[in-house]
């Protein structure tokens, strides 16, 4: 199976925080921080029954660490975030021997510069998942007329790394090469493809 | 006076085109006349009056023998339902002259019974009334109801579990359909099926918009089509016809009865079968199941005296459907087959007793079955994949005194009783339930100018408790040719069986959903086997669900602008409160949710309706259309202000949704309209009606996933069908047929009711004009 992942920055948008910086006494360059793709990270879900509803094939997880913005070989390995069909786990609690923590955040993805101090990012437990599972409850919509999957707008993920970094995430689509809505095929779903920023210095800030 | 508890037909003919003739003639007994329409065809059982109180009937050549009776009578006046009545001075005709009789325009003057459950005629109800006569439900060339329906203004054909109506934005769900008087069962998912209903026994269709709780009770919140089916009107009679179309689609009817020595009776029987068609070859099944179904009628009448009159109804519905489906199942698609099968029987007693002018008691019985019974299974192995039954039981049993209070007051009370039981696979047990009402009705006509009818009802039902329906209409005729209307009424809509009773268990995604009644006891046995991670709705509030519930504002004129020109437009704005949607309960343990019904949105629909007449000469009329809607989800649009709610464009990134990027409620057309010509070539005789139906873009679903619409990619687009339909009937009633529906061929892939152009011929023949 074959894997890719796009990296690029996002230059443009630098312009505007240097240009602000040259009217300072004392200038400081702030670096933004790059938002990072992942494009097509197959995750697919086990094959059921329709009918009885049985498991005929069981799949993996797949392992993603940020910081290495990459895959991770297995379970035991320094991962942060799993994914399996619609299911996202982080890496601690009844799914990992880590430390990761999750939780879905409301509004817009691009807009939020800080965790605000009262976020609480939760473990894996047998009760909920960090990023809950099901239709309207995590992060997606499920359509049962066009049997779709699909991210709920306004909503997007924020994570605690393993190492303790914070890393805020948006899907952006849960099929191959991330069609827009109406072109979406349901027999190409389990493409994750998301963006993300990750602060590396510990800091609640995106900036 | 036009508050009537049994008008004669005479009555009703209130517009005043009373048109003067100027011939030279003195009519001696025994001289013929021949009373006649524009178009030259009879007019059978015109009514000719004279004198002070005397009237006599035409017969069914439309031909009048002058009596002896008559004497020394002057003037004659010619009165028909439709017709504009014309006196006629007798020294002016001719033994044998026609007397030519010019048609209403708008059937203002047919009769409506839906409004208020007596006999009125449109132009005198204070409230939007429409009536469809048998003509105008010709000329669609239609064989199912909803083909007839879906080209009236403000009516909608919108496809979901089967052909259902949508009138003022609102859905089938919230819209009785009656059948002479009696509602009719069998809904699926809310929808009524108007494919279930044929067209060839209809003497005509009422149409009645905004709220009548009032009288009717539960589901007419939107309005209520009322079918009346044909009586025999003659001695004896008999008519074969048939109609064959495009994807092999037939329809063929075989009528007949009698009406003498007090009996009247009148059979019926019809054949209908498709092909079906396919939208969407490339996937396995068709857009449209082929079937056939088979529809039966009896009524039988006998009058008893002078007083008593019982009539005995019966109906009986067969439909059976196969088709194909494909499902994927580990990667391949497996080919299953499909049967469907319907069944309804429909008998309706009634006892009738006037015994004086001013009352009329009526008691009616009303017996409905209705069973579905759908099966697949997979073609290559035979196993079988789904069974599905349901059958349901209704009846009703009703009291209705009529009494005229004075000579322009009318009071009308009514009670009945009613018992439903419905069983079926995913229900549990069977279920029964119980409801007793009560309604109150005065229509009053103050003075020459005002026309009043206030009524209320109340309902006590053993699932949702009681519910009170005030309704209040009146109307000012400022003048002949123009008044204006208002109607004020309360609307609900009961839970339905599958938001109380449903216990239903999707096996591959792992949810529930339970009816409000099962909630409790399905939640109770999910935590028992531990299945349950968290609940999270206050289980104090399950169960808890009540009916929804509606005011509405209805308002409008009618404009007889000149002879031959007609404007009707109406107002409206329905409030609807407490509508039921599904919310999750409980969290389970794998990650998906329990599902109940409850009482979450309240919404808005409203616009207007426009109607223009114009019958440019005799041969020719024109007739535009217009409808536009506004609906909206209130909810939605404070999440909106708040900003709550976000969506994703074409790269899927998110943003904000604004209001100016909200449209409403789905499958709802912001525009929508009709214009027809109907013309009449004399030298051919072939009656022509050229009709282009409008709908406007409506959203289809969600494609941004965010629920709402708001997105541009979740409209579908306009589109105008062009019907025509030629026909031409004989000196004897024989009549041929030919005609086209979507002549453009016009397609839209969101429309699954839609199979493109279609061709059609039919025929019609009055056995009884031939062997005499």
């Amino acid at each position: 199976m074959k894997k890719q992942f796009c990296f690029y920055s996002v230059a443009l948008l630098c312009l505007p925080f240097l240009m602000a910086c040259s009217e300072d006494e004392s200038p400081v360059v702030v670096t933004p921080l790059e938002v990072e793709t992942v494009e097509n990270l197959h995750a697919p879900n086990d094959v059921v029954n329709r009918q009885t509803g049985e498991v005929i094939q069981e799949n993996p997880f797949q392992y993603f660490s940020f910081e290495q913005n990459g895959l991770v070989e297995s379970v035991d390995g320094d991962w942060d975030i799993g994914f399996k069909g619609t299911t996202i786990i982080v890496n601690s609690g009844i799914s990992g021997p880590g430390n990761a923590r999750g939780m879905v955040m409301q509004g817009l993805f691009s807009e939020m510069s800080e965790v605000p101090s009262d976020a609480s990012l939760r473990v894996d437990t047998e009760d909920v998942l960090a990023i809950p599972h099901g239709s309207g409850n995590g992060w997606y919509n499920y359509n049962n007329t066009t049997h779709l999957i699909s991210p709920i707008p306004g909503r997007f993920l924020v994570f605690q790394t393993n190492a303790g970094n914070y890393v805020k995430m948006e899907i952006l689509s849960y099929y191959r090469d991330n069609p827009p809505m109406d072109e979406a095929d349901f027999t190409t779903g389990g493409y994750y493809t998301f963006e993300y920023v990750l602060q590396l210095n510990g800091s609640r800030v995106f900036e | 006076m036009k508050i009537r508890i049994n008008p004669i037909k005479v009555n009703i003919l209130l517009l005043p085109f009373i048109l003067a003739a100027f011939v030279v003639w003195a009519g001696r007994p025994g001289d013929e006349l021949s009373v006649k329409d524009a178009r030259g065809f009879p007019i059978p059982h015109a009514i000719v009056k004279w004198g002070e109180e005397n009237f006599a009937t035409v017969d069914e050549n439309g031909v009048f023998r002058i009596p002896e009776s008559m004497g020394e009578a002057e003037e004659i006046e010619i009165l028909a339902l439709g017709y504009a009545s014309r006196k006629v001075q007798l020294s002016h005709l001719n033994p044998g002259q026609d007397i030519l009789l010019k048609e209403h325009l708008g059937q203002l003057n047919e009769v409506v019974i839906a409004a208020t459950r007596t006999n009125r005629s449109v132009a005198d109800l204070p409230m939007p009334v429409q009536v469809i006569n048998q003509e105008k439900i010709q000329e669609t060339g239609g064989m199912r109801l909803s083909e007839v329906l879906r080209e009236q203004t403000g009516l909608q054909v919108v496809s979901n579990h089967g052909a259902g109506l949508q009138m003022q934005g609102l859905s089938s769900d919230y819209i009785l359909i009656l059948l002479d008087g009696e509602p009719m069962i069998g809904r699926t998912a809310g929808t009524f099926d108007l494919d279930r209903i044929s067209v060839s026994n209809i003497e005509r269709i009422e149409v009645l918009r905004g709220p009548s709780s009032a009288i009717y009770g539960s589901e007419a919140m939107a309005g209520v089509i009322n079918i009346i089916t044909k009586e025999s009107t003659e001695p004896a009679h008999g008519t074969v016809q048939g109609r064959y179309r495009s994807f092999n689609t037939m329809d063929l009817t075989a009528e007949g009865g009698v009406n003498q020595n007090g009996w009247n009776i009148y059979g019926f029987y019809n054949r209908f079968s498709t092909d079906g068609f396919d939208l969407n070859p490339s996937v396995l099944g068709n857009t449209q199941s082929p079937y056939h179904a088979h529809t039966g009628q009896l009524k039988v009448g006998k009058k008893l005296g002078q007083k008593w009159e019982m009539k005995t109804f019966l109906r009986g519905y067969a439909e059976d459907s196969e088709d194909m489906m494909g499902i994927r199942e580990g990667g391949e698609t497996l080919a299953a087959g499909m049967r469907g099968k319907r069944r309804e029987l429909n008998i309706n007693p009634t006892l009738i007793f006037r015994p004086n002018e001013d009352w009329l008691l009526t008691l009616r019985g009303m017996t409905s079955l209705f069973s579905t019974r759908s099966s697949s299974w997979f073609m290559e192995s035979g196993e079988s994949i789904d069974i599905q039954d349901f059958d349901q039981v209704y009846h009703r049993t009703e009291f209705q005194v009529d009494h005229q209070l004075t000579k322009d007051q009318l009071l009308t009370f009514g009670m009945g009783q009613l018992l439903e039981t419905v069983d079926a696979t995913r229900y549990d047990e069977l279920n029964r339930f119980d409801a007793g009402y009560l309604f109150l009705q005065h229509q009053w006509e103050a003075g020459k100018k005002w026309n009043l009818v206030s009524g209320m009802r109340a309902d006590l039902h053993s699932q949702y408790g009681g519910q009170v329906s005030p309704k209040v209409s009146a109307m000012y005729q400022f003048s002949d040719t123009f008044s204006w209307q208002a109607s004020l009424g309360a609307g609900f809509k009961a839970p339905d069986f599958r938001q109380l009773l449903l216990n239903f268990n999707n096996a591959a995604a792992g949810y529930y959903v339970f009816g409000a009644n099962l909630v409790q006891e399905g939640i109770a046995n999910l935590q028992a086997q531990g299945l349950v991670r968290q609940i999270l709705i206050d289980p104090t509030q399950f169960g808890e669900l009540k009916a929804e519930s509606s005011w509405a504002i209805n308002t409008g004129g009618r404009w007889q602008a000149h002879e031959d020109v007609l404007v009707q437009v109406n107002f409206f704005r329905n409030h609807i409160e407490n509508l039921i949607e599904t919310a999750p309960v409980a969290r389970l343990s794998t990650g998906q949710n329990a599902f109940s019904y409850f009482n979450i949105s309240s919404v808005i629909t409203q616009g207007g309706e426009l109607d223009v007449l114009y019958r440019i000469n005799e041969r020719l009329q024109l007739s535009l259309g217009y409808m536009y809607l506004d609906s909206r989800d209130r909810d939605v649009l404070a999440a909106i202000d708040v900003g709550d709610i976000f969506r994703r464009d074409s790269q899927n990134r998110t943003r904000q949704v604004t209001r100016s990027d909200y449209g409403g409620l789905f499958n709802r057309s912001r525009h929508s309209g009709n214009i027809k010509l109907n013309y009449y070539e004399p030298f051919t005789g072939i009656c022509t009606a050229l009709r282009g139906i409008y709908r406007g873009p409506f959203g289809f679903g969600d494609v941004n996933g965010n629920l709402i619409l708001d997105d541009p990619r979740e409209y579908a687009p306009g589109i105008f069908q062009t019907n025509l339909t030629l026909s031409k009937t004989f000196e004897r009633g024989l009549m041929f047929e030919v005609g086209g529906f979507n002549l453009l061929n016009q397609l839209n892939i969101y429309d699954p009711t839609n199979p493109g152009r279609t061709y059609f011929i039919g025929a019609k023949v009055p056995l009884h004009r031939y062997f005499n």
